[in-house]
């Protein structure tokens, strides 16, 4: 690397093919997502459109529509603008375009085995985390190639300093790759089955350090980096105050890493976990609100352009659901508020006003800004833009108002007692039919913010169209700098060193990850010995395995709380050994239905036959889905030796003959269980079928403590 | 509320020593960009996205 600055100017070309083709992607597998929230919104508020087709049943839809959201749509959104940005601020071209390319058809290809393996059922059912083992490898070797040419093209920048932004992609960079390959430790099974390594409590903990990392660091950190280039770009005004800028960056990291456990207030968790990443979540209210207050400020003075310049309107609201669902994300972390908000539509309608208010219209707003500038033309209409703003404005507070009333409501209906000391509401089917209207009402949000999204594809389409045909890549003349200032500032010299740097930031997370994570891979301390639980049998683990695939826990917790309408409504509250040797653990986040903890022996086994086949049988006025293929499907009962010497590598305490005998076993448990649905009327011959496995399964729960 | 909260933890040194880097770390970053002298540095900086030529409008 050359290191003196000078007046010898160079004329570079900066990669933008690829910007362009990160921004089309972004638009493609936006449109994906968004489509697929709206028929699984549509499913939760009129069941018939699961179709008894088991590919779109919302437990499978459901983590397709998240993972499209989040690593498709967002995804794409953040690597055009990181490239874009990149290249300007260090005043050089991307240092590698195989890299480039590498890391481009990388990803689309991650998101086509996503698109092919989730709604066939391969999952390993970790939220946002669901892809199995061949993915979770190639997503790491695709994010190695991205950081190699991110780094490497720093090291060739002709601009000494690196500006704010800079240093959040850095955060971005180090701390996604530590939470991918941390979370994804895993034993095969098979080609597309994998176990973690991890069980229970400290799966849960890993799992949620990931989860709300990846809200940190893949849909908050890269979007503030892309805020603090493009609101100052498009106001053409400098940031507000670049002082607050350092300290909102090195609190944001550091604090941010910490409040993963407020996801598992009130679980099996240690209570000091649980306290720890409740107070760490309050603390995130000043640098995040520092943040916002950052980016809408540097609009002072400016506030005619929104008037001129409508594409400002979409930062000015991206910025202001950032505040809020910043607000409203601590607030829900504190634990009483947490009881009522936890497993509702309330937390739905937060992660919705985050992921469209403030990743989808930050995207919405570099798109417009980018795509004239990149083809080199105007926009082709404002109007255009003027209504998509305000119909996805309309759509996302529709969406949030409507799933924060309906949180509110069942909340306060699971945990209404009255004065005999009773449920108010014990069948919990009642608190569903309750809501069932506002799911209309989410679903009609979500189709303004469809149709507003596919006014600003059709605009787009047209300006490319009319673009000038030969599109002449033009060289940008620049000049190296900062390299020969002599500087005593400690933090001025920082900035100039990425490698030293970017050590620092990722020791800000490291410290944060390790003191929450170490103690509770001593699990043996959190674990009383009476109550120590018996492995499931073959048979249950097959019925485990299928309960995963069909994403039950996409709407069903295992996890009672020991507050007193749980306790009464489900029974009594977990215990950490209870999930000891849950790989992976089945806590959920989400109650559709009721909990299933404690299910087991509650009901017959032909009443799981009739209520998996048609659940209205049952439960009258049900939203869940049919699942006929359960009773057509075969469970495959060979592959249960591998899957017991799997998990008794990971430490499950099965004998030996157990193991060997997986199969055998599992058969012969299959057929008490058909002759008990055979002697109640139901169908005969089942054995061999999944829906035997699973109600094996289901009555397990709760039912293997020794007590 | 205290002792439920503790009833488990005995890695009690941990989070000090996570309490004493964060509180440390903080005060430093809080001091750096306090300092008055940075003051033309800091102009200088958050110039750096205005630099390239890709505007449409007037300053």
């Amino acid at each position: 690397m050359n290191t003196t600055s000078g007046n010898l100017i160079e004329k570079i070309y900066y990669d933008d093919d690829i910007v362009k083709k990160f921004l089309l992607a972004t638009m493609v597998w936006g449109l994906a997502a968004f489509l697929f929230g709206l028929i699984a919104a549509l499913q939760l508020a009129y069941w018939p459109i699961n179709a008894n087709m088991e590919w779109i049943t919302f437990g499978r839809l459901r983590p397709l529509h998240t993972n499209a959201a989040i690593f498709a749509f967002a995804g794409n959104a953040i690597f055009a603008g990181i490239y874009h940005s990149t290249q300007r601020l260090l005043k050089t071209r991307l240092a590698s375009d195989l890299l480039s390319r590498m890391h481009f058809w990388g990803w689309q290809l991650i998101i086509l085995s996503a698109a092919i393996t989730l709604p066939l059922g391969y999952t390993q059912s970790k939220e946002y985390a669901e892809l199995e083992w061949p993915i979770d490898i190639a997503i790491a070797v695709v994010w190695v190639i991205f950081a190699i040419n991110y780094f490497l093209t720093i090291r060739n920048r002709r601009e000494k300093h690196l500006y704010v932004a800079i240093w959040f992609y850095i955060a971005t960079i180090i701390t996604v790759a530590v939470l991918h390959i941390v979370n994804s430790i895993e034993i095969p099974v098979g080609f597309l089955q994998s176990y973690p390594v991890y069980a229970g409590i400290q799966d849960a903990m890993v799992q949620w350090w990931y989860g709300h990392n990846a809200v940190a660091f893949f849909l908050t950190t890269p979007f503030l980096g892309l805020m603090y280039y493009y609101v100052p770009k498009a106001a053409n005004r400098p940031v507000y105050s670049y002082r607050l800028s350092i300290v909102h960056f090195w609190s944001l990291v550091f604090i941010y890493i910490w409040a993963g456990p407020h996801h598992l207030l009130y679980t099996s968790l240690p209570e000091w976990a649980q306290t720890l990443g409740m107070i760490f979540s309050l603390m995130l209210w000043a640098p995040s609100w520092g943040g916002m207050i950052n980016g809408l400020l540097t609009l002072k003075g400016s506030w005619s352009l929104l008037r001129t310049e409508p594409l400002i309107k979409f930062f000015v609201a991206a910025l202001t659901f950032y505040g809020m669902s910043t607000f409203e994300g601590p607030l829900l972390s504190i634990k009483s508020v947490s009881a009522l908000g936890h497993y509702t539509d309330w937390i739905i309608g937060h992660v919705h006003s985050g992921a469209l208010g403030w990743n989808g219209f930050l995207t919405f707003g570099m798109i417009y800004y980018l795509v004239p500038r990149l083809w080199k033309t105007e926009l082709y209409s404002k109007k255009l833009l003027e209504n998509h703003f305000w119909l996805g404005l309309t759509g996302v507070l529709l969406y949030y108002i409507s799933m924060v009333t309906a949180g509110i409501t069942q909340g306060l209906m699971w945990r209404a007692v009255g004065k005999d000391g009773q449920l108010v509401y014990p069948d919990f089917i009642e608190t569903v039919v309750r809501i069932v209207p506002l799911y209309w009402v989410r679903a009609f949000g979500g189709t303004l913010f469809i149709v507003g999204f596919l006014l600003m594809c059709y605009n787009i389409y047209k300006t490319i169209q009319l673009a000038p045909k030969e599109q002449k890549a033009e060289g940008t003349e620049v000049s190296r700098s900062g390299f020969d200032e002599k500087t005593d500032k400690t933090h001025r010299k920082l900035e100039g060193m990425g490698l030293v740097f970017s050590v620092l930031a990722f020791l800000a997370i490291a410290v944060g990850s390790v003191i929450e994570i170490y103690p509770t891979l001593s699990l043996h301390k959190y674990i009383t010995p009476a109550n120590i639980i018996e492995p499931y049998t073959p048979l249950e683990l097959a019925g485990r395995d299928i309960y995963i695939k069909e994403g039950c826990y996409v709407c069903h917790s295992q996890q009672i709380r020991p507050i007193v309408s749980e306790v009464l409504r489900y029974g009594a509250a977990s215990t950490v050994e209870e999930s000891m040797y849950d790989h992976p653990f089945q806590w959920g986040s989400k109650r559709t239905g009721p909990d299933l903890s404690r299910v087991g022996k509650k009901y017959p086994n032909l009443w799981h036959f009739s209520h998996m086949m048609d659940p209205r049988a049952v439960t009258p006025k049900s939203i869940m889905p049919n699942y006929p293929w359960l009773a057509e499907k075969d469970t495959d009962f060979l592959v249960l030796r591998k899957k017991l010497s799997v998990m008794k590598q990971l430490g499950v305490p099965y004998a030996d003959d157990i193991v060997a005998n997986a199969d055998i076993d599992a058969q012969k448990q299959a057929k008490l269980i058909a002759e008990d649905l055979e002697k109640n009327g139901g169908p005969r011959n089942l054995q061999k079928k999944e829906i035997v496995a699973l109600i094996a399964y289901l009555q397990s729960l709760g039912q293997k403590g020794k007590q | 509320m205290k002792q439920e909260g503790l009833k488990f933890f005995t890695d009690t040194h941990l989070t000090s020593i996570g309490l004493i880097i964060f509180f440390l770390f903080f005060v430093g970053v809080v001091y750096w960009v306090s300092r008055k002298d940075n003051k033309r540095l800091y102009t200088e900086m958050e110039e750096m996205p205005l630099k390239d030529a890709e505007f449409t409008y007037e300053r």
